[in-house]
């Protein structure tokens, strides 16, 4: 394909931004990332309630991770979170319990919930739900699994929970280990969200992202990848589940729960920037240094929260990391321009 | 050689036809003008064809083989790529992702690496003249470059045919000879086919071959340029009065 007469460089030429991006490139972010997070038991180690609030953070900055796939890649507004995450769990401690080994029960766990979360994106997709009755289908799910849990006290134990005892007399015992066992799970969750985003999946992902139409005329098949993207984030959300159920050794209702998982986990995430890699690990470490600054306030708490969420949306709405990256290349242009227009 | 062959294709919004039965054979490198008053179904007739809103009934056959029915991904992949009026771009990305999205996901023939999509996007990128905002965010162009970024995202994908909605609407008569160039260098250079839905009759009549006229979703005629504009029944369709085609 020659250009006739155009500003165009030789047929092949590369651009100058398009290089195989360096490694270094790509991954150093979660590398700082992991490094500062590895530092953290160094300072609260000996406040087992501190590093029980850290590790519960680190838990949902892998929800966090997991529904930046599913909301933030492709749209799709799952409000059942929490229910993914508790199929992950209550299959792996029931299969636990019955004698299947941890390491075997808790990627079941996450099949499982991979498997009902790319289901509920396949209907959302036959049925061409958008970002709202997505939500509001998964909401009934998860009012479902609520009832579920309830309901199936042979399995699940009902109103009382169910101990997990499989994790006992592991790593995940203790205080520190399980901290830096999640916090494995988290970078493991940030190589692979970067991995996913440099692929063939990413490109289609953020297609279909900005413009559904766009992307299915230029051949993104639109249906398949946000099943994709359920699949996926769905297995995360169970993993990350079912491994928080043999760490805490014992999971209930409320553990999973819609108040406290989901709502916690989309302000996290919107806080910090949907799309955007690290911005869900900058949500979960800010709104759970919050949570403790609040909680010696009592009733007063939850107004401040709310009235600290305001002020935040107000003053980061597009989230906290997209709008630095946006200030950041502002700036970076400002000095050329200037240059430009003196040279003018 | 017929690249696309229609047989009695129709699209029913709620019980109302929008396109009613239209036969239409197509040939290999021909550049079609698809004309018609307000609401005769000529856009309706160009996304049935490439599947963004699938016909209700008939046959829509690319070089003899059944493209009816599939989904825009698939056509797109068995080489049918489509231009709307109103340039929907990706916004996150820069001008060349957007073409390397085509390039990536919109070629029948499939593409492997990295550098040979990068390479065709820089190629349908240099076609169309935009090689100089290829860094560039697509914020920064306006309507006119957004057409042409669109068509460099469907050559991109090395289509057979192009479809092009109203493509040249609302340009200046700079914009508008540089989009007549592009599209006919396209099929000369690049063996594309076009079907193009048009108002500005001064475009159609300096680029099409062969025009053809939709009204009330059904065929009224189809030929050369000047004589299809000066017959009776499309004058008549056209507010009863003769078709400026000067400007």
């Amino acid at each position: 394909m020659t250009a006739p007469g155009q500003t165009s460089r030789p047929v092949g030429a590369r651009s100058p931004s398009w290089q195989a991006p360096s490694l270094l490139r790509g991954y150093a972010p979660i590398g700082a990332v992991a490094l500062l997070l590895a530092l953290v038991p160094i300072f609260f180690q000996n406040s087992p309630s501190r590093m029980t609030v850290i590790i519960v953070g680190m838990l949902f900055a892998a929800y966090a991770i997991s529904f930046n796939i599913i909301f933030g890649s492709t749209g799709q507004l799952f409000l059942c979170t929490g229910a993914l995450a508790g199929i992950g769990g209550f299959s792996s401690a029931i299969l636990s319990e019955r004698g299947v080994p941890m390491l075997v029960s808790i990627p079941l766990g996450g099949l499982l919930a991979a498997l009902v979360g790319g289901l509920l994106s396949w209907v959302a997709v036959r049925r061409s739900l958008d970002t709202i009755f997505t939500g509001v289908v998964t909401l009934a799910f998860s009012l479902s699994y609520d009832n579920l849990v309830l309901g199936r006290k042979d399995l699940t134990g009902g109103e009382t929970g169910l101990r997990v005892g499989a994790g006992s007399d592991t790593i995940l015992t203790d205080q520190v280990k399980p901290y830096y066992v999640f916090l494995a799970l988290v970078v493991a969750y940030l190589v692979l969200y970067r991995a996913i985003q440099r692929s063939h999946l990413g490109w289609a992902f953020r297609a279909l992202r900005d413009d559904e139409v766009a992307a299915e005329l230029a051949g993104v098949n639109v249906a398949r990848y946000r099943v994709y993207a359920g699949l996926i984030g769905s297995g995360m959300l169970g993993i990350a589940g079912a491994l928080f159920a043999h760490h805490r050794g014992f999971i209930g209702p409320t553990t999973y729960a819609f108040g406290d998982v989901d709502v916690r986990v989309l302000v996290m995430l919107t806080f910090g920037g949907v799309g955007s890699l690290l911005g869900p690990v900058l949500g979960a470490i800010v709104f759970t240094i919050l949570d403790e600054i609040l909680v010696g306030f009592n009733q007063l708490r939850i107004v401040l929260y709310g009235v600290t969420i305001v002020a935040l949306f107000l003053g980061f709405r597009r989230g906290v990391i997209p709008t630095l990256e946006t200030a950041r290349s502002k700036k970076r242009r400002t000095p050329a321009a200037s240059t430009k227009s003196a040279e003018d | 050689m017929t690249l696309l062959e229609l047989a009695g294709v129709e699209k029913h919004f709620g019980g109302l036809p929008a396109v009613a039965g239209v036969d239409l054979k197509v040939n290999e490198g021909e550049i079609l003008a698809l004309v018609g008053p307000n609401g005769a179904g000529k856009s309706t007739l160009l996304k049935a064809i490439s599947g963004l809103q699938p016909p209700t009934l008939g046959s829509i056959k690319l070089l003899g083989k059944e493209i009816a029915g599939l989904s825009a991904h698939q056509t797109r992949r068995r080489g049918v790529a489509m231009v709307l009026q109103t340039p929907r771009t990706f916004h996150s990305m820069t001008v060349r992702e957007n073409v390397m999205i085509g390039a990536m996901f919109g070629s029948s023939a499939g593409t492997t690496s990295a550098p040979s999509i990068a390479d065709r996007a820089n190629e349908s990128l240099g076609f169309v003249g935009l090689t100089h905002l290829a860094d560039q965010s697509v914020d920064t162009l306006n309507l006119h470059q957004q057409r042409f970024l669109e068509l460099a995202r469907s050559l991109a994908g090395r289509p057979k045919l192009l479809l092009l909605d109203e493509v040249m609407a609302g340009l200046n008569d700079t914009e508008l000879r540089a989009s007549i160039d592009i599209v006919r260098l396209a099929r000369d250079q690049l063996g594309v086919t076009v079907i193009w839905v048009e108002h500005v009759m001064k475009a159609v009549m300096s680029l099409a071959e062969r025009v053809v006229v939709l009204d009330f979703g059904s065929l009224l005629a189809d030929g050369q340029p000047a004589d299809v504009m000066r017959n009776p029944k499309v004058v008549a369709a056209y507010l009863g009065a003769e078709i400026q085609t000067n400007g």
